[in-house]
């Protein structure tokens, strides 16, 4: 039994576990690179502005679960005896907040520039020895971006999925869908290039929608974490089916009656309760002990799971209560 | 990972200075209101604010630095010089609304106005550190465009301004 004991990852997951740090590291490099390159061709386009903001948004993701990697793995404390799984969750949430509000506050000034019909000026920038108008290169800046962001967003997917990552999950999504809000900032400039200067304002509020639905998007789902969710599917509601298989390996042991399973993801791993009906009242210690420990292996992110006798299940499915 | 990302810079880098070179073509980017057009062969509406030396106003004639460059660009676009004299913050406010092409009154980079009109790039940079710019209309990037080639084409004459 793993009570107050550290978890240890499979060696797979271990594997992917270093693939998705590295991954976040290099999200880090890569991402320092292009907001260098859009803070360089700023100039005054509300669009750019906007882009290159969720841009440095992006990079909270990366910090995040690189900090959370480091966190989770300690061993349980006194203060702390359910581990530090939650460290994830809870790091996601502080994302999650932070890019709703940033996003509606770019919407904001995106509408204000728009309402009050401010028109964005791009001038000219030298570069080897020739004058661009500025425009152009916000374009290749943004065109660079797309590129990385997509490639790291296809690279992050399959660990992601290996891991049941949701926090990786996240940061791929919002990887993968950076070329909506770069190629929006694109059109935006395109149209200020052919003298249709609302483009560039409403381009600037598509982006910051596009940052508030990712802010939305990881609060729903790190809510549902910290609000203990039965284990869901990657990227939905969808519930797995785990807490009944579990049931089922239960009612098989030759010392079980009924069993009724409830199970909580807590970032990487998953906690939870067996309640089994036995089929006689002298139930030993060990059988409790065996079937714990032989249950928890069904499922290589299940880390404490308690086995429970209880004298009767209610509905099939809590313990039944006399004088409730 | 990281090689992949450097020779898509190297081409994109390509891309964008032949794409660069067929745009400017098509004459793009193009004025929001088309300023540019206007002035060429047309008139250049000056708002003019005395500062020594980059406008001196003695009688009815204006000089300085400033006013030299404009006389030079309406030159280079064929187009007439029509001047507006008052103080900087009424004519930087007949700019915004599209009134005036271009304002001259010895301007910085610093300048509060920075957010509501379009300052060219710095042309000088005076002895307190000041970078001198002009204001045109926000979004008239043709017409920006414009007056910052023509900084550019005099780099190094105006760099060397004496004060």
């Amino acid at each position: 039994m793993n009570f107050g004991r550290r978890f240890i990852f499979p060696e797979e997951q271990w594997e992917e576990r270093k693939r998705a740090k590295r991954l976040s590291w290099i999200s880090l490099a890569v991402l320092t690179s292009t907001a260098v390159l859009m803070y360089l061709t700023l100039g005054q386009s509300e669009a750019m502005k906007t882009a290159w903001v969720e841009d440095l948004l992006g990079m909270i993701p990366p910090i995040v679960i690189l900090i959370a990697y480091r966190i989770e793995t300690q061993k349980p404390t006194k203060r702390f005896p359910y581990g530090y799984f939650r460290a994830v969750s809870v790091a996601f949430l502080v994302t999650a907040a932070v890019l709703a509000i940033a996003g509606l506050s770019l919407l904001f000034d995106a509408v204000t520039k728009l309402l009050a019909k401010e028109r964005p000026p791009i001038g000219s920038i030298t570069l080897f020895g020739h004058q661009f108008w500025l425009g152009w290169a916000m374009i290749a800046a943004l065109s660079y971006s797309i590129t990385v962001s997509v490639l790291l967003g296809m690279r992050k997917r399959p660990v992601a999925e290996k891991l049941h990552d949701k926090a990786l999950d996240a940061d791929a999504d919002m990887n993968k869908a950076d070329w909506m809000s770069e190629g929006a900032a694109i059109v935006g400039i395109l149209l200020v290039a052919y003298g249709k200067w609302w483009g560039d304002a409403v381009a600037a509020g598509f982006i910051s929608i596009n940052i508030i639905r990712d802010g939305i998007r990881n609060l729903r789902e790190v809510l549902a974490d910290l609000m203990d969710e039965t284990p869901t599917k990657l990227g939905g509601v969808e519930t797995e089916d785990l807490p009944r298989r579990i049931a089922r390996e239960a009612e098989k042991l030759d010392w079980v009656e009924k069993a009724s399973v409830r199970l909580r993801e807590q970032g990487h791993v998953l906690n939870g309760e067996v309640f089994v009906v036995p089929k006689t009242d002298d139930v030993k210690v060990s059988k409790i002990e065996e079937a714990s420990r032989e249950l928890a292996k069904i499922d290589w992110r299940i880390y404490t799971l308690s086995v429970m006798p209880v004298a009767g299940l209610e509905d099939g499915n809590l313990p039944k209560i006399e004088s409730r | 990972m990281t090689r992949i990302a450097f020779i898509r810079t190297k081409w994109l880098a390509g891309i964008l200075i032949v794409a660069t070179g067929f745009v400017s073509a098509c004459g793009l980017p193009h004025d929001a209101e088309g300023t540019l057009p206007r002035v060429q062969n047309g008139v250049m509406r000056v708002g003019i604010s005395a500062d020594s030396p980059w406008v001196v106003q003695a009688g009815g004639s204006v000089s300085g630095y400033e006013a030299q460059i404009v006389t030079q660009l309406a030159a280079q676009l064929h187009s007439r010089i029509e001047t507006h004299a008052g103080s900087e913050s009424e004519l930087l406010e007949k700019l915004h609304k599209q009134n005036l092409d271009i304002v001259i009154g010895g301007l910085t980079d610093d300048s509060p106005w920075k957010k509501s009109l379009a300052l060219t790039r710095p042309y000088h940079e005076d002895r307190e550190g000041k970078k001198h710019v002009l204001a045109v209309p926000p979004g008239e990037n043709a017409w920006l465009l414009t007056v910052e080639r023509y900084l550019r084409d005099n780099e190094e004459r105006l760099k060397a301004i004496p004060e």
